[in-house]
């Protein structure tokens, strides 16, 4: 958030000479050099506030211990981070931030996670001096999917700051003064934003909690998976927590070239698809449920014994499955590729310069990649006109996403006049109605692979599923199943394998790799430096 | 909640003349928090929300400022505001006991209203009288060197003021 420029600045931390590029705060630069200080009402996304005082540090140019994330490095400047006197007014400030504190981390969904148990833990007395009656603030709802328990807050400000600088909402505000001073809404107002979930996340300690995951889980207890949302083609950097293989909530993670630390709350509260009754979890013929290998076979039948197919994709697949479909598309004379979208949504923009997308669906540039700019376009129109002209034997198609909103009423029409139909789909609907083969397909979140945001960003998601129970082969094992079948491959790869093979096949993906991409994507066009062959595939 | 609460043209043209004498719309807040106090008689929500409209800032920024100082008058409180100053000087000289005896009179405690709507009860920080300790600042006036007679006679006073006959 500083402005930096390229100068570079001696000076000295604890004793010794460093150099950092000057603007820098003195907590920015430590942590460059890999010193982190305590803060509470810091935030990198934020406005300064240097209220809550923990980060002191001591100083050459100062009497007092001075705050280190305001302060900015100078030449000659010296500062001890853990001399006796930082410690101690930082432990000084502890005290204070315990004493109207409840201490009810037992109880308190942010234990595990909460900055203010940290800082205790480093700097916090094993016991209280405070014999006093602490103070009793509000516990109430600020909005419909937030509420505020007072008596945690550290006034810290960061929601509030959040609120006036990203989301642009204003709705928090900081009322009464000195130590009954606590969060809160005007009356009538609620925090009802589609940032507000981000309020809760910076929250330092468990004052802001979400209605959505109160009580659900220890946040220790959880498993985690790094991954992406598939809500808008933004692709926000998220991370999926479960517990006892149910999703608990989804959080985000930094990337500051896609979401900085930020998501929106359809994305954050946009998971209970997963577990819908109407999720398709078993694959159906026309004469019930079958077994994954038989529906593989099935599958097979199907495509071999039909002279003419038409596939229908989505932008919900990942690059991967996109890769194997075009491969048997390719096999077989007289088969076509078109993609389907679903509606667009509106775009939401904030003032921070957060941005939701309209297109409610994460892999649009990949499906152009693979098949070609024209694939939601002409190559659809060509689709539909020759199912409606009956010179489409079967239709293979792909209904990933939250749910079956529907491709509009041509679709469905077409649809439902094919001579036979597979469908792969996440929920029960018009599509797999009546199908002559219904298998279930992975919803975002469950998909192992790569998908290109509208920036051209391609990034990794990893699958939740290795935390869930839903127990049913990817599309990604199915579609390999079935090239085996037809004698087009011998041996069922991995996302990153499927993903080897996209790259060697294609030019925009050249050079990429699974762990090229790492955990925060890279835009397609930039090539990584070759590796060799060291490292693999992760 | 019949009648939409406006400035008179009178307060509005002070309103103006204050914009004029700050840097920003939002840096008048406080004194245009004055007027709306003498326009309105209180600061409640819908005080609060015409003064946010008013200087089209957030109402939840008016709300944090209004509750920050003690001295606006909020809803709820009552015809007479008995701020009894409880900072060291006052203190030592027996604003305690001052507010003790106003509890036992009107039996209300701090923070609390009578039932006859007529006085409320705070203690607030340092009035900046502290040569004429003990204080309490009753409205817009000060009332010093206070002994628990005096207290008594000001509470009478305020009876009857309010015509409310004697106790």
């Amino acid at each position: 958030m500083s402005d930096t420029s390229n100068e570079l600045i001696s000076w000295n931390l604890n004793g010794e000479v460093v150099q950092n590029e000057s603007g820098m705060t003195i907590m920015e630069a430590a942590k460059a050099h890999g010193i982190e200080i305590p803060c509470f009402c810091y935030h990198p996304g934020l406005s300064i506030a240097g209220n809550c005082r923990i980060c002191m540090v001591e100083s050459n140019r100062s009497p007092k211990p001075i705050i280190s994330c305001s302060e900015r490095i100078a030449e000659g400047l010296e500062i001890q981070t853990d001399s006796e006197k930082a410690v101690d007014a930082r432990d000084s400030v502890m005290e204070f931030q315990l004493i109207n504190h409840p201490l009810d981390c037992p109880v308190c969904d942010k234990a595990g996670e909460c900055v203010l148990q940290d800082h205790s833990y480093e700097h916090g007395p094993d016991r209280s001096r405070f014999v006093e009656d602490k103070n009793i603030r509000h516990t109430k709802e600020l909005g419909p999917t937030i509420d505020i328990w007072g008596n945690r807050c550290i006034v810290c400000t960061r929601c509030v700051r959040f609120c006036d600088e990203i989301s642009g909402t204003s709705e928090l505000c900081v009322v009464e003064r000195g130590d009954r001073s606590v969060v809160d809404v005007f009356p009538g107002i609620p925090i009802d934003n589609a940032m507000a979930g981000n309020t809760v996340d910076i929250c330092p300690v468990g004052a802001l909690i979400s209605t959505d995951f109160k009580y659900e889980a220890r946040v220790w207890n959880m498993d985690r998976t790094t991954s992406v949302c598939g809500g808008c083609s933004r692709g926000c950097n998220v991370e999926v927590e479960a517990l006892d293989g149910f999703v608990k909530r989804l959080m985000p993670r930094e990337n500051l070239d896609v979401n900085d630390w930020w998501m929106c709350d359809h994305g954050r509260y946009g998971w209970r698809h997963l577990y819908a009754d109407s999720r398709q979890v078993t694959a159906q013929t026309t004469e019930g449920s079958v077994l994954p290998a038989e529906a593989s076979k099935a599958l097979q039948q199907t495509l071999e014994s039909s002279s003419s197919t038409g596939f229908l994709v989505d932008p919900f697949m990942t690059c991967e499955e996109l890769h194997l479909v075009k491969q048997l598309a390719d096999s077989m004379t007289g088969s076509r590729v078109a993609g389907w979208l679903p509606a667009d949504g509106t775009e939401e923009s904030f003032p921070g310069g957060f941005t939701i997308s309209a297109a409610k669906y994460p892999n649009r540039k990949g499906v152009e990649e693979i098949f070609g700019a024209d694939v939601f376009g002409s190559a659809a129109s060509t689709l539909l006109n020759d199912i409606a002209s009956g010179s489409v034997d079967t239709v293979v198609a792909f209904v990933g996403g939250h749910g079956f909103d529907g491709a509009g009423a041509e679709w469905n029409a077409a649809l439902s006049s094919a001579k036979n139909r597979v469908v792969f789909t996440t929920q029960q609907g018009a599509w797999s109605e009546g199908a002559h083969l219904v298998l279930p397909a992975t919803a975002p979140l469950e998909k192992e692979g790569v998908w290109i945001n509208e920036d051209n960003r391609a990034q990794r998601v990893r699958s939740c599923r290795s935390l869930t129970d839903q127990n049913f082969p990817s599309e990604l094992v199915i579609l390999q199943e079935v090239q085996a079948h037809m004698e087009l491959r011998s041996r069922s790869l991995s996302a990153a394998g499927v993903f080897r093979e996209l790259s060697e096949s294609s030019s925009a993906f050249e050079g990429h790799s699974h762990s090229s991409l790492g955990d925060h994507g890279t835009p397609l066009s930039q090539k990584p430096a070759a590796v060799g062959s060291e490292g693999g595939e992760s | 909640m019949t009648e939409t609460l406006a400035f008179s043209s009178e307060a509005m043209k002070k309103y103006e003349w204050l914009l004029t004498r700050y840097p920003t719309r939002q840096a008048a807040l406080l004194p245009t928090l004055r007027i709306a106090e003498s326009e309105f008689g209180e600061l409640g929500v819908p005080q609060m929300r015409y003064v946010a409209d008013l200087m089209e800032i957030p109402p939840a920024l008016v709300f944090g400022v209004v509750t920050f100082y003690t001295h606006y008058r909020r809803a709820g409180v009552g015809t007479y505001h008995l701020q009894v100053c409880s900072t060291l000087s006052c203190a030592l000289r027996g604003a305690g006991d001052v507010v003790q005896r106003i509890t036992e009179r009107l039996g209300i405690g701090t923070g609390e209203t009578s039932e006859c709507g007529l006085f409320t009860l705070s203690k607030v920080e340092c009035l900046g009288s502290c040569d004429t300790a003990p204080v309490i600042q009753c409205n817009d006036d000060y009332h010093e060197g206070l002994s628990l007679e005096d207290v008594d006679a000001l509470i009478q006073q305020l009876r009857d003021e309010a015509g409310k006959g004697s106790a």
